[in-house]
């Protein structure tokens, strides 16, 4: 073995890598500002004396921002060097992919899947952190009637940002760090498809992530996250920013989506068809392909939006032939289908779990892929319930209740497969099958609520009321969030090498459900008397509802800290982990926790699904258990 | 019969049974006390509908629940290590096809009872009243165009007589809505949106604004006065109008 790294170092006199060894996220930064600066400062001059001219100084500067920032991380380093003639060299790419660079990997362009992962549940768990903090300001604001703490300036700012903070967040929480990081290992792969796209899928989202947070300089946001026209052609600059934030985001997440399309499709491990491929890569290629189909009509909202503010292009302005409606039609064919994309990892990941802690095959894998593929269908055809109050085409109210309501059957079918493998299992009820059971009761009660606003007579009541926030929050956050939390204890030994503290676990849980039903099922309450959505103050009769649902918040941010230093406490000085510690089939569990670079050393040839419990001639893969029994033998 | 409750289906059927019966009774109370005041045919219409839809969910609630409950109560198990494989179920047709034409059954049944819902509720009727809506930031006006064009930015409507609200915007998108009559319908600029119903309770009512416009949005709202018919003659006369 010694021989061997001896000869290797022999053959490779430069280490590789060449300008990027120079390059991280802190060069990145310092570009990415200098660039910035520069680019403000010649808008400014130029332009000022417009009336666009600080739209205009603003859209330069982000956009400075992002590309700064891209030249400094070292995107363009390797293609440049791909059109001077410098290929790269083995040597390179493995540097590139992080080889030998420790915890230092985590701040540069690295390839590696895993890296990538790990860094996108840190950016994921970080934007939550944010928006779960303007949360809470709201919620404060609203434990009294009356302005108390924020204008209505700044209110609406909050509302709009807590929003599209979340919805960034929970669309990248599942995708993102499992997907990138478990994915590959579970369909046998050594990386992704596209390397170096995976790193610029992530170090694209990044930068995003201050021009987001900048709106809050620029003057916030009066529309909430939907930015409906004409409203958001009289906000401030913060509008802008929004707007560059979303079309930088929508690009990081095509290309995430088409890499993982193409791995998931093209990297399965020999003998990998698609009956024996588990249920969350069938999740994970479903969502990426919905995301490719839905995330653009938003970024093509937003391009118009910046033209009509910076250029008067009158996409959406009324009293110069534009349509309101367009817009509203651009967006809801993004965000209805949005809400699956968020919700359709954390179910796949659910059905992951399941027959892992019930010790039994998952029930109807085939029906469960009907349901995952019928949503995705089905999905892209009810966006205009979002507008039945909006006065567009009342002759589709009708249609679009229909395909509202229909979507309730696949849904039903994936709680079908759920319930069915729990069904007389052996329930091992250890940290992610209690999230699983959290799961089901939340996503219950956002399923059946949502069947109340598919129907048009009560959606004319409850549109634009405190009911509607509390449904999709039950579906989003209680149902795709604690789906995610799920996940990430399910997962988190295979990341880190270490187990995720059950106590400290179980009392995040505990938290985090019992002040999220309080929070919302009092929203529900005040919905159905009346109380609209994002008003900063409200009537007298509402306050004990609003005071009910301050205090289950404060409940959910204090689960959720613990959640934070669970998983901190965790990664640094948790138990360590076995490579299989849940006694799980899918090929994850086959390589060490962590994995090393480039996964597996033998690549595994797979004979059967990953769900053969209580079937003792059936096999996921010829490959033996690397290092399980020694780790346990070794701990014990 | 004593013997059928003990096998897994069994047990689970009384589970299942039980939860639903407490959902039914939690489901109907809840909408009933939750719901503001029924100020007229729509908003009737809007809370037979919601009770219709929990007692329709009821069952399905508990079946998850119900199932979901019993599997953990039966055989539950902590610790490091897994417990024992359980019963190789990869699936069982007979159980998949109930489920699905049950939820299709279940579908079909709300779609029907919606869209004969949405048919009752947007039909228009002979001769309503009309009233011009209108939003701006921060407030709403209305104007009676058949009654000389009185305007009010208190609206005032007559007790059972069927009313046609056409809604209009002079800046950015708002939402007209009477939370205790059941209906809403965005005011777009440019754009003139309708919708009615007949007020059918005398009192004092809410009217919202129910889309985010910008500053002032938490304060854009006024009140709805439903007085009896010869009541609103005489209001619109002392204003200057012209009774039909």
């Amino acid at each position: 073995m010694a021989e061997a790294t001896l000869v290797r170092q022999e053959a490779q006199p430069s280490p590789g890598g060449g300008i990027m060894r120079r390059l991280n996220m802190f060069t990145g930064i310092l570009v990415g500002v200098v660039l910035a600066a520069v680019g403000y400062l010649i808008a400014h001059s130029l332009w000022s004396g417009d009336d666009q001219g600080p739209d205009q100084a603003v859209i330069v500067m982000e956009v400075c921002w992002v590309v700064g920032f891209m030249i400094g991380v070292g995107a363009f380093a390797p293609p440049i060097r791909w059109i001077l003639g410098h290929d790269q060299t083995h040597e390179d790419e493995m540097y590139l992919a992080g080889e030998n660079q420790g915890v230092w990997r985590y701040f540069k362009y690295t390839t590696d899947h895993k890296v990538v992962g790990t860094q996108y549940l840190v950016l994921a768990m970080t934007t939550f952190g944010v928006g779960g903090l303007l949360a809470m300001l709201i919620r404060t604001e609203l434990s009294q009637p009356g302005e108390k703490f924020f204008g209505g300036q700044t209110y609406n700012s909050l509302v709009g940002v807590h929003g599209i903070i979340m919805i960034v967040s929970t669309i990248i929480m599942v995708l993102g760090p499992w997907g990138n990081f478990i994915m590959p290992i579970m369909i046998g792969a050594r990386d992704m498809a596209f390397p170096r796209l995976n790193a610029l899928s992530f170090w694209l989202l990044f930068p995003a992530v201050p021009v987001f947070l900048s709106i809050g300089f620029l003057g916030g946001i009066p529309t909430g996250w939907v930015a409906y026209a004409p409203l958001s052609n009289q906000a401030p600059p913060g509008m802008d920013a929004f707007a560059v934030a979303i079309i930088v985001f929508v690009a990081s997440s095509m290309i995430a989506n088409t890499n993982l399309i193409v791995t998931a499709v093209t990297m399965r491990a020999k003998g990998m068809t698609w009956n024996r491929t588990p249920i969350f890569v069938i999740g994970v290629v479903a969502t990426a392909l919905l995301g490719l189909v839905a995330l653009p009509c938003f970024q093509a909202g937003m391009i118009y939006e910046l033209l009509d503010r910076s250029q008067a292009a009158s996409f959406f302005v009324p009293e110069q032939g534009g349509s309101q409606w367009l817009y509203a039609n651009l967006f809801w064919l993004m965000g209805h289908p949005e809400v699956y994309v968020i919700l359709l990892p954390a179910v796949a990941a659910i059905l992951e779990i399941v027959p892992v802690f019930s010790r039994k095959p998952l029930f109807g894998y085939r029906i469960a892929v009907v349901g995952i593929i019928a949503i995705v269908a089905l999905s892209i055809m009810v966006w205009a319930h979002h507008m039945f109050v909006s006065g567009w085409a009342p002759a589709l109210d009708g249609p679009f209740m229909l395909t509202t309501e229909l979507i309730s059957i696949p849904t039903g079918l994936i709680f079908l497969a759920i319930i069915g493998t729990i069904w007389r299992g052996n329930i091992w009820l250890r940290l992610p099958m209690l999230f699983v059971y959290g799961f089901l009761w939340n996503f219950m009660i956002g399923g059946i609520t949502g069947i109340y606003l598919s129907d048009v007579p009560v959606d004319n009541e409850l549109h634009g009321a405190l009911f509607v926030t509390a449904h999709f929050h039950y579906t989003l956050l209680g149902g795709a969030m604690i789906g995610a939390m799920a996940a990430i204890v399910y997962w988190f030994s295979k990341m880190t090498g270490r187990m995720f503290d059950e106590g400290l676990g179980k009392a995040a849980f505990w938290l985090v459900m019992i002040g999220f039903n309080v929070t919302f099922m009092a929203m529900f309450y005040n919905g159905l008397r009346g109380m609209p959505r994002r008003v900063a103050t409200y009537a007298p009769q509402f306050t004990n509802g609003n005071v009910v649902s301050t205090i289950g918040a404060y409940v959910i941010a204090s689960g959720m800290l613990i959640f934070l230093y669970a998983t901190i406490h965790s990664w640094r000085s948790g138990e360590k982990a076995s490579a299989n510690p849940w006694q799980a089939k899918s090929l994850e569990w086959f390589v060490p926790s962590p994995p090393p670079l480039e996964n597996f050393e033998v690549l595994p040839v797979v004979t059967g699904d990953a769900y053969g419990y209580g079937e003792p001639d059936s096999h996921h893969t010829t490959l033996p258990p690397v290092a399980s029994t020694a780790v346990r033998e070794a701990s014990a | 019969m004593g013997d059928r409750l003990r096998t897994p289906a069994g047990r689970v059927t009384v589970i299942v049974l039980v939860l639903t019966v407490v959902l039914l009774i939690f489901g109907v109370w809840w909408v009933s006390v939750s719901l503001p005041t029924t100020a007229s045919n729509t908003m009737k219409a809007v809370k037979d509908t919601m009770l219709v839809f929990s007692i329709a969910a009821a069952p399905v609630m508990a079946l998850v629940w119900g199932v979901a409950y019993f599997s953990l109560r039966q055989k539950r198990h902590s610790g490091d290590e897994p417990p024992e494989d359980g019963p190789p179920i990869r699936g069982n047709n007979r159980v998949v096809l109930s489920w699905v034409l049950v939820s299709s059954l279940l579908t079909l049944f709300l779609l029907i009872w919606g869209l004969a819902e949405l048919t009752a509720t947007s039909a228009t009727a002979d001769s309503p009243l009309v009233v011009e809506v209108t939003g701006q930031q921060w407030v709403w006006s209305f104007k009676y165009p058949d009654n000389g064009g009185v305007s009010t930015a208190d609206l005032v409507l007559p007790a059972d007589r069927p009313v046609l609200f056409k809604v209009t915007s002079t800046d950015v998108i708002h939402s007209f809505w009477l939370p205790e009559m059941g209906i809403k319908v965005d005011a777009n600029p440019g754009i003139e949106t309708d919708t009615a119903t007949t007020p059918t309770l005398l009192g004092t009512f809410n009217v919202r604004c129910a889309e985010l416009c910008g500053l002032n949005h938490s304060y854009m709202q006024t009140t709805v006065d439903v007085v009896p018919s010869a009541d609103f003659d005489t209001w619109v006369q002392s204003n200057g109008g012209t009774v039909q």
